[in-house]
């Protein structure tokens, strides 16, 4: 952080010149726009000017408390108008904060310690009896938004230079404790205005967030509001569906299993007598005013992607990004190709390395190292120059669309030397309605041998058996799948085996069904 | 109140199947039967088919928070849950 040493002006627009994030610092939104906070038992609404208002009076409250530059404070809540305003109130003040996602993190001193938090503000309840000092319940920060009786003094100016941090971000790794690392004001601006630039989103604008406000991206979608003054409605995961008919966005903010869900329930739905096109069904669930739909965060299946965009006449538009470079490349209106995950953004450049492994360099970088990981874990992430080597790997088309294959690591080498990448295999299986998931594995590195989750209990095994010999016509000798074993229940984040963005823990799997990986009897062999 | 009852619980037996992958017959669905353990529901789909059931039994979702979602493990409990209410929704 960097504190102007000249006594601040009073501005009455923040100028253009600004930064995005010092521009919603600076000034009061001047156009309209509203935010919603939307449950199943009804919505609150508030304009975006009151919203920026209502953050500064909280901001004064938690300057008391000593929250200013230097200082961090953990959120660990569910999505709520308490969340914005915090966040809000924590970048007018110059401090930073910790996105803690319900469900990873519970509230304890030892949480506070590790992660350095000068406050911790969560809608958990915290033991009194264990005098947690530092705790904040959501429950009290609306109060404290309330205007007071005297005039409201202006906040100390600050400014976010492009190297500063304004939030730890966790990864949402398939192993171990959390990765969290700082990002910077200059990678969020850059994202902003890069995502600004391709999809012009406009006060006519209403965006459907539904993912969790710990995951920076999902922040985005407020700030974007108050940027360019469209709504943005904030729900759960769990009421998405119930309130999104209710709401009517214009984009949806979004993950594969989502809208693999709504393509299940739209084509259920069409089978009834007197459904009407896969188009009616499709507004019926997700409203009449779909501009688009965005996805990212993992794989979304081809077919998903050519059934919205398609079929439903919703357009559904995949990116890439990881947390350690935010958004590298995305589909738009004005540039898609089928199977891509789109061009590279502005700022950012792709490299791919003679291994095929997708690194990325970045304009504005994320940052160049973890805050909060295990020794040597940076080093294999962040290259000495700032690049980010992800891990997956993919190539370039001629006209610079992104396709990515898989994980390098999802690459089994088989003994007699041919490198099976796994994902495309997969999704093969997973084609098939009654398996939810598939993960292929080769113990003993001569074979491959999956392990699906069945969709429902108890599972389909003849429908099973029918999508692995399918599976087998349509690949190449080296990719035949020879085993399948069923999983004894779903994959869930409950058991362990999904990551909370839904994506299949492999090594948690592999232990899991280990004795039937290595056991040549176990299974439907093909 | 037994015709709502049955008209509900026949609603909600169609609504179920319908989310059900692979789909179940609205006839052999167990109504005792815990919807995620028997039926691999999942959260998302829980909503759906709730707010789908909701709609056309014209029992209005907004009498519901997630806690209470989270409390209907059956289809019983569901159909018993949606009863309760019919009264209260005008025109329901």
């Amino acid at each position: 952080m960097t504190a102007p040493t000249a006594a601040p002006t009073a501005v009455p627009a923040a100028p253009e010149s600004l930064s995005p994030l010092n521009r919603l610092v600076t000034a009061a939104p001047t156009a309209g726009g509203r935010i919603h906070a939307a449950r199943l038992d009804g919505t609150r609404s508030l304009s975006l000017g009151e919203l920026y208002e209502r953050a500064g009076r909280l901001a004064h409250h938690l300057r008391a408390l000593g929250i200013g530059p230097g200082t961090r404070i953990g959120i660990l809540a569910a999505n709520s108008l308490e969340w914005v305003l915090l966040d809000l109130a924590a970048l007018r003040l110059g401090a930073q904060t910790a996105g803690l996602e319900p469900g990873k993190f519970t509230p304890s001193r030892e949480l506070m310690d590790r992660y350095g938090l000068t406050l911790l503000c969560t809608d958990q309840p915290t033991d009194p009896a264990a005098r947690l000092p530092g705790t904040l319940s959501t429950d009290d920060v609306w109060a404290l938004t309330e205007p007071g009786d005297g005039p409201e003094e202006p906040l100390p100016p600050v400014t976010w230079a492009e190297r500063d941090v304004t939030t730890i971000k966790f990864t949402s790794g398939s192993t171990g404790v959390p990765k969290g690392l700082g990002a910077t004001a200059g990678s969020i601006d850059s994202s902003l205005e890069a995502v600004q630039e391709i999809f012009g989103h406009n006060p006519d604008d209403h965006l459907f967030v539904f993912l969790p406000l710990s995951l920076l991206q999902q922040r985005y979608w407020v700030y974007s509001a108050l940027l360019h003054g469209h709504d943005v409605t904030l729900t759960t995961y769990e009421a998405a569906f119930a309130t999104l008919r209710r709401v009517r966005p214009t984009v949806v903010m979004g993950v594969p299993a989502f809208y693999e869900t709504a393509r299940r329930q739209i084509e259920a739905r069409r089978r009834r007598p007197g459904a009407g096109s896969a188009r009616q069904v499709a507004q019926a669930l997700f409203g009449d005013r779909i501009r688009y739909l965005w996805t990212g965060s993992a794989p979304a299946a081809p077919a998903m992607v050519r059934f919205f965009t398609e079929e439903a006449g919703l357009p559904l538009f995949e990116g890439y990004g990881l947390n350690e470079t935010c958004i590298v490349t995305k589909n738009h209106p004005g540039a898609h190709r089928e199977g891509s995950v789109g061009r590279v953004v502005r700022g950012k450049q792709v490299l791919i390395g003679e291994d095929g492994v997708i690194s990325v360099r970045s304009a504005h970088p994320v940052g160049d190292h973890y805050e909060y990981a295990a020794p040597g874990d940076s080093e294999k992430v962040f290259m000495p120059d700032g690049t980010v080597r992800t891990g997956d790997i993919g190539h370039l088309d001629e006209d610079g669309f992104l396709f990515v294959h898989g994980r390098a690591d999802d690459v089994i080498v088989l003994d007699n030397g041919k490198k099976i990448v796994v994902r495309p295999v997969e999704e093969r299986m997973k084609a098939d309605p009654a398996i939810a998931e598939c993960v292929l594995f080769s113990p003993t590195q001569t074979d491959l041998v999956a392990v699906v989750s069945p969709a429902a209990l108890p599972a389909d095994t003849d429908a099973v058996t029918a999508a692995l010999a399918a599976a087998n016509a349509a690949g190449t000798p080296d990719e035949r799948i020879s085993r399948v074993i069923v999983a004894d229940e779903p994959f869930s984040i409950a058991n362990g085996l999904l990551t909370s963005q839904y994506k299949p823990k492999r090594p948690a799997i592999q232990s899991a069904y280990a004795h039937r990986l290595h056991n040549q009897e176990a299974g439907i062999h093909a | 109140m037994p015709d709502t009852l049955t008209a509900i619980e026949s609603a909600a037996r169609e609504q179920l199947s319908l989310v059900l992958i692979p789909e179940v017959a609205a006839e052999s669905l167990d109504p005792d039967a815990d919807l995620a353990a028997a039926y691999g529901l999942t959260s998302l789909n829980k909503v759906l088919f709730l707010t789908e059931l909701c709609e056309d039994t014209g029992v209005d979702l907004a009498h519901f928070t997630e806690h209470d979602l989270a409390a209907m493990r059956t289809l019983r409990d569901v159909t018993a849950a949606l009863t309760r209410h019919h009264d209260d929704t005008p025109g329901a």
